[in-house]
């Protein structure tokens, strides 16, 4: 039994002497709640969803206990039941564990032994059971992702290849070399759009098995480090990357994770550009201060239309028409900074630009 | 062979190179009398809505797998908006990379699709597709 927190009890019985007697013997030990018709009794459990363990008497005037049982049932299954009955009534102790599904009954009056044991043996039950569902549960989410997951996967893979076969297939009958150039350069985004994939499943899947590597980070050479990954495709598109840095006091986290989650904000803004901008920019200040890790990634490239602004942190959301991303790079983001324990957030406006804001406290 | 049948046609796909693949292929074929592509399926659809009818008749090639608006909302979409006796010129295909059975079920669950294409479009399934227009 939890030291801290009493195990919740619920008792109903529609004579009241036995409801005082019952609270006055466990009070001590237990959390005792009692009620004193089946329809207060009910009222009980939707006001307790964590009730763990429910007495009732089967001989009531407005319900007999196995009404009430089946009654609970449906409301809430969790907690564990058992049946009180003045009487050796073989048929209603039947009818009680077919359809009230009783953990276990006693005779009245009941033997304070009895009931103690019952509420422990009651309690160890509940506590394996909704295990067991708390488990199921989230093995009922993995699946679902996982089949998202597939799906998105043959489509998103396939997709880029099936473009390169088709291209490669009229490339065949063409002569004029600008043209084959053309296409050779298209066929080259679609690689880079698998690779990228293929990098972010791989991320995904650090992320969701791998432990955190907790260590001394330098957020100026954590940073560099990654500025000198993106410089390559931002001084190709003509941004200009601006970095402030403030760090005066030493800070722990997992750096793989810190350069997956800066990485990905940079390559967003990096990407996401206005062809007709011709001031195209990106700046990133990273702060530590207070043990906090602040960093804020902006740019004034497309933006993102308002009413996606909640979507994107979604698996395989794109928010555009553009078709660049893999649907993948801001939900690894989101789960990345949940992970550290962070916060995330954004403000953008379509044909502005966007400002992610990112707060990760040291380990 | 001379007086086949003409089409016009409008490819509706956010992959820019797949764009490039339809109309080369598509303009390579005989029948083809115009040829449009959209990257977004709402502007293809307020396009379709103010777009005059002549006499021939519009080849419509969707991919299912598109951000903002699918393909299948482009086909529910078309359904409702689209005046009921402007339809009937509309032939509606759509067009997939996806190998997933589930979606070629949907697909041809729609009354207004003609038929579901795996991509790239090729000469040969473009051809029997048109030719299974005429038959």
């Amino acid at each position: 039994m939890d030291s801290t927190e009493k195990i919740k009890v619920l008792y109903i019985d529609d004579e009241m002497n036995n409801l005082v007697g019952f609270k006055a013997a466990f009070r001590i030990d237990y959390n005792v709640l009692i009620a004193n018709s089946a329809d207060e009794g009910i009222k009980m459990l939707e006001k307790h969803p964590d009730l763990k363990v429910i007495f009732c008497d089967q001989r009531m005037p407005d319900k007999t206990g196995v009404q009430f049982f089946e009654e609970a049932a449906q409301i809430n299954p969790q907690p564990i039941r058992m049946l009180l009955t003045g009487y050796v009534d073989i048929e209603s102790v039947i009818e009680a564990i077919n359809k009230g599904h009783i953990f276990r009954y006693l005779t009245k009056p009941w033997q304070e032994g009895d009931v103690r044991a019952a509420i422990e043996e009651g309690y160890k039950y509940y506590v394996t059971s909704s295990a067991l569902t708390l488990k199921n549960l989230e093995l009922q989410k993995a699946n679902e992702e996982l089949d998202k997951f597939a799906y998105s996967v043959t489509h998103d893979i396939r997709g880029p290849i099936v473009s390169m076969m088709g291209a490669l297939e009229i490339m065949k009958d063409m002569d004029d070399p600008e043209q084959i150039k053309g296409l050779i350069e298209m066929m080259q985004q679609s690689v880079e759009k698998v690779n990228d994939l293929i990098e972010n499943v791989h991320s995904y899947y650090s992320l969701k098995r791998g432990n955190l590597n907790i260590q001394e980070v330098n957020v100026a050479a954590l940073l560099n480090d990654i500025i000198s990954i993106q410089k390559v495709n931002a001084s190709l598109n003509g941004v200009e990357i601006n970095t402030d840095i403030e760090q005066n006091e030493a800070y722990r986290n997992d750096k793989t994770v810190l350069q997956m989650i800066i990485n990905n904000l940079l390559s967003n803004a990096v990407k996401y550009q206005r062809n007709e901008e011709t001031n195209k920019f990106v700046k990133i200040s990273a702060i530590v201060k207070n043990g906090l890790l602040k960093i804020i990634v902006e740019d004034n490239g497309i933006g993102i239309d308002n009413q996606y602004l909640n979507d994107i942190f979604k698996m395989f959301f794109r928010a555009t028409n553009e078709n660049l991303g893999s649907g993948f790079g801001l939900y690894n983001v989101k789960d990345a900074v949940e992970r550290l324990n962070g916060e995330i957030s954004v403000t953008s406006e379509a044909n502005k630009g966007s400002v992610f804001t990112v707060t990760i406290p040291g380990k | 062979m001379n007086n086949r049948e003409q089409y016009h046609f409008i490819l509706i796909d956010d992959s820019k190179l797949d764009c490039f693949i339809g109309e080369k292929v598509i303009q390579n074929n005989g029948a083809c009398r115009s040829f449009q592509s959209f990257s977004d399926a709402q502007n293809a659809l307020e396009h379709i809505k103010i777009r005059p009818i002549d006499e021939s008749k519009t080849i419509l090639l969707v991919d299912i797998n598109m951000p903002l608006m699918t393909g299948f909302e482009f086909i529910e979409s078309f359904e409702k908006n689209i005046p009921e006796d402007k339809q009937p010129n509309y032939i509606i295909n759509l067009l997939s990379s996806s190998i997933n059975q589930s979606d070629i079920i949907r697909a041809k669950s729609y009354k207004s699709v003609h038929d579901f294409l795996n991509k790239p479009i090729k000469k040969d399934t473009l051809q029997a597709m048109i030719d299974s227009l005429s038959a």
